[in-house]
């Protein structure tokens, strides 16, 4: 009998241990496929992070993938005085922020109205907005250009700033309307029970509940618009106003060889996405999950 | 402290009409009960009060002013909702102290009523946690703390116990009737749960297809529906009706035929019935006024008759039994001891001292 029990006992042991494994072999596999996945990806980080630390002679003889014999942060001093890489960031951030948020305003306020205060025709306005989406940027190029240059915009940073803005008023809204639409309208109801301005529901109850749809929003459009490279060059002509996106293209130009100087300002060109989605993470990964698990 | 007056008060969407012409006064300090299936406008009703809906006609008073074009927060009210509506950004201190802060009331004094107002309601130790923290209970004490906090003259409820299970309803129950004791304030209550109406309100409005079919106390309700809807909604298992049932002098005496069997009126209401007399009515009788011969109530006016055992649901303190005849089924409440089998024929006393008639065609009680 207890030999029996025993003998049970150990074969549930051994059932264990081999699901356990089991377990264990499929986790292996799993990380090696991420850590492949994750090289794949990366190389051509990696490939210009390392380009950015050699010389150009070094370049020139050992390729890219090499380690640099000494770390050289000559090609960063190139990129930001010769290359002028800072007004170029700084020209970036002038049409990122504004449009960013300008766009992120537009799609709080349309989304919040859309979604928790209809009226008649509101749905139609919707499709309305959102159909900007499809809206191809090639088709209202031409007309866009004239009617900037003839508001005196070309060759300034409003043109970027205005277009960016209403190319984002679409996908704000509808992320936005969807999310404000989740969250249930006694909540409003009770802020204005309790006192609350349609302002005031906005602001105190509405926007720090949708905190992780503005983050995923703020980190998209950021990385959008500062990665736009055909606005810039539509819009603009001379140096002083030119994007980091276009200032990096226009490298190309003057240093034809200058792979340490282009790859050193790709670096700096990426860093403040990289950042911005440091920074919101937290959200970016709550937001993207939004709605799938309930509470 | 106010009361509250609907005056001919009509909401309609489109062509559908959600309440028609409803006129209620509600004095004072009252605890009123708006009770009816989904759909009857009871919430409606409560929503034009509490201005998230708009009047389409009529007009709603609290205290002596006309409030249809009030804004929500200038009507002196507070409102409980049914998914309790609390901020879940903000601590249960802030969800409290919120509507304050918007009134712009000196900090202090809002701590010191969220501080009161937690105690009385025994939420203090969750001041600093967030909704998501709390349990159902805990959360609708939270929104019942979030409206009494700012004092209202009217206290509006919709359907505040719906999302708790069946043993902390009957807590909360009492938790609330004992808030409205304690604090005097005029109560307007939402329901479908006829239960729930009749164990809390001082009166109850009872609402069908948007149009009010009685407002009385509960056990006005109970003792004389004015129609066979209040008859069929309040008591549960809710009264038997015999629809094709006439009303007929047999041997010099009145009788009730119900194409099953005949039952005698009791003497006291025949002069009031006799108008009525060959006429089509309703008869109604309610399951616990039909007892086994064997255990009859004292006091009862009784009538025997028979039928057959289809179906008994045994609840310990009483049986539930589904009586049979000619393909009528009617429910009998009877005693526990009551010896009773599915299958067997067996005699049944209506107690017709409390026996309903209602009009066939207005469906309106005979009085």
């Amino acid at each position: 009998m207890t030999n029996l029990a025993s003998a049970a006992t150990t074969e549930a042991q051994a059932d264990r241990a081999k699901e356990q494994a089991k377990a264990r072999r499929s986790m292996v596999i799993l990380y090696v496929v991420l850590t492949l996945l994750l090289l794949i990806y990366s190389l051509p980080t990696i490939g210009v992070l390392l380009t950015s630390l050699k010389t150009n002679a070094e370049i020139s003889r050992e390729g890219v993938w090499n380690l640099p014999d000494s770390l050289s942060l000559d090609n960063y001093r190139a990129a930001l005085q010769d290359g002028n890489a800072g007004p170029y960031l700084i020209n970036s951030l002038k049409v990122t922020i504004p449009a960013c948020v300008l766009s992120i305003v537009f799609g709080v306020l349309s989304g919040y109205t859309l979604a928790k205060l209809p009226f008649r025709g509101s749905d139609i306005l919707f499709i309305f907005l959102v159909a900007g989406l499809f809206f191809p940027p090639q088709i209202v190029m031409i007309p866009l250009f004239r009617m900037f240059n003839s508001a005196g915009l070309y060759d300034t940073l409003w043109p970027m700033i205005i277009v960016h803005a209403g190319f984002g008023i679409p996908i704000c809204t509808l992320v936005l309307k969807n999310f404000f639409a989740t969250i249930p309208t006694a909540i409003r109801e009770a802020a204005i029970i309790d006192g609350a301005n349609e302002i005031q529901v906005l602001l105190r109850v509405m926007l720090p509940l949708s905190l992780p749809s503005l983050a995923v929003l703020a980190t998209l459009q950021f990385t959008w618009i500062w990665n736009d490279f055909l606005w810039p060059v539509i819009f603009t002509r001379s140096d002083e106003v030119r994007t980091i996106m276009f200032g990096l293209a226009s490298l190309r130009g003057q240093y034809s060889v200058a792979y340490g100087t282009q790859a050193a300002m790709a670096i700096l060109a990426s860093i403040p996405t990289l950042l911005i989605f440091i920074f919101f993470q937290k959200y970016f990964i709550r937001g993207l999950t939004l709605g799938s698990v309930k509470g | 402290m106010a009361s509250v007056t609907y005056r001919n008060v009509t909401k309609r969407w489109g062509d559908v009409e959600a309440v028609k012409d409803l006129n209620i006064e509600i004095p004072d300090g009252e605890f009123l009960v708006f009770v009816g299936p989904s759909g009857c406008g009871k919430s409606t009703s409560l929503r034009m009060l509490a201005g998230l809906e708009e009047i389409t006609e009529g007009e709603i008073l609290i205290g002596d002013r006309v409030v249809n074009n009030v804004a929500p927060k200038d009507r002196d009210i507070a409102m409980v909702f049914q998914s309790y509506a609390l901020y879940p950004h903000m601590t249960v201190y802030d969800n409290m102290a919120f509507g304050l802060r918007l009134r712009h009331t000196p900090k202090q004094v809002i701590d010191e009523r969220v501080r009161q107002t937690a105690a009385s309601l025994g939420i203090e130790q969750l001041l600093d946690r967030r909704p998501r923290q709390l349990s159902g209970g805990q959360r609708q004490r939270v929104a019942v703390g979030r409206a009494i906090v700012r004092e209202p003259a009217v206290f509006l409820l919709d359907e505040p116990l719906s999302n708790l299970d069946a043993k902390l309803r009957v807590e909360a129950r009492t938790f609330i009737s004992k808030l409205h004791q304690r604090l005097g304030t005029t109560f307007i209550y939402v329901t479908h749960d006829q239960v729930e109406a009749m164990t809390m309100g001082e009166r109850i409005a009872v609402l069908n297809a948007g149009r009010l079919m009685q407002i009385d106390t509960p056990t006005a309700l109970y003792d004389h529906p004015d129609n066979v809807f209040v008859a069929g909604f309040i008591g549960s298992p809710s009264m038997n009706f015999f629809d094709n049932s006439e009303l007929v002098e047999r041997n010099g005496k009145m009788v009730v035929d119900t194409g099953y069997f005949q039952v005698e009126v009791p003497a006291d209401r025949q002069q009031a019935y006799r108008p009525h007399l060959g006429k089509r009515v309703v008869f109604g009788i309610r399951p616990e006024n039909i007892a086994h011969p064997d255990y009859p109530a004292p006091g009862i006016v009784p009538s025997l008759i028979e039928a057959n055992i289809d179906v008994v649901e045994e609840m310990g303190h009483e049986k539930i039994v589904y009586l049979e005849e000619g393909g009528k089924t009617f429910l009998a409440r009877m005693d526990p001891r009551a010896d009773v089998h599915v299958g067997q024929r067996t005699g049944a006393l209506l107690n017709m001292a409390v026996m309903h008639l209602f009009d066939a065609e207005t469906e309106q009680a005979l009085k």
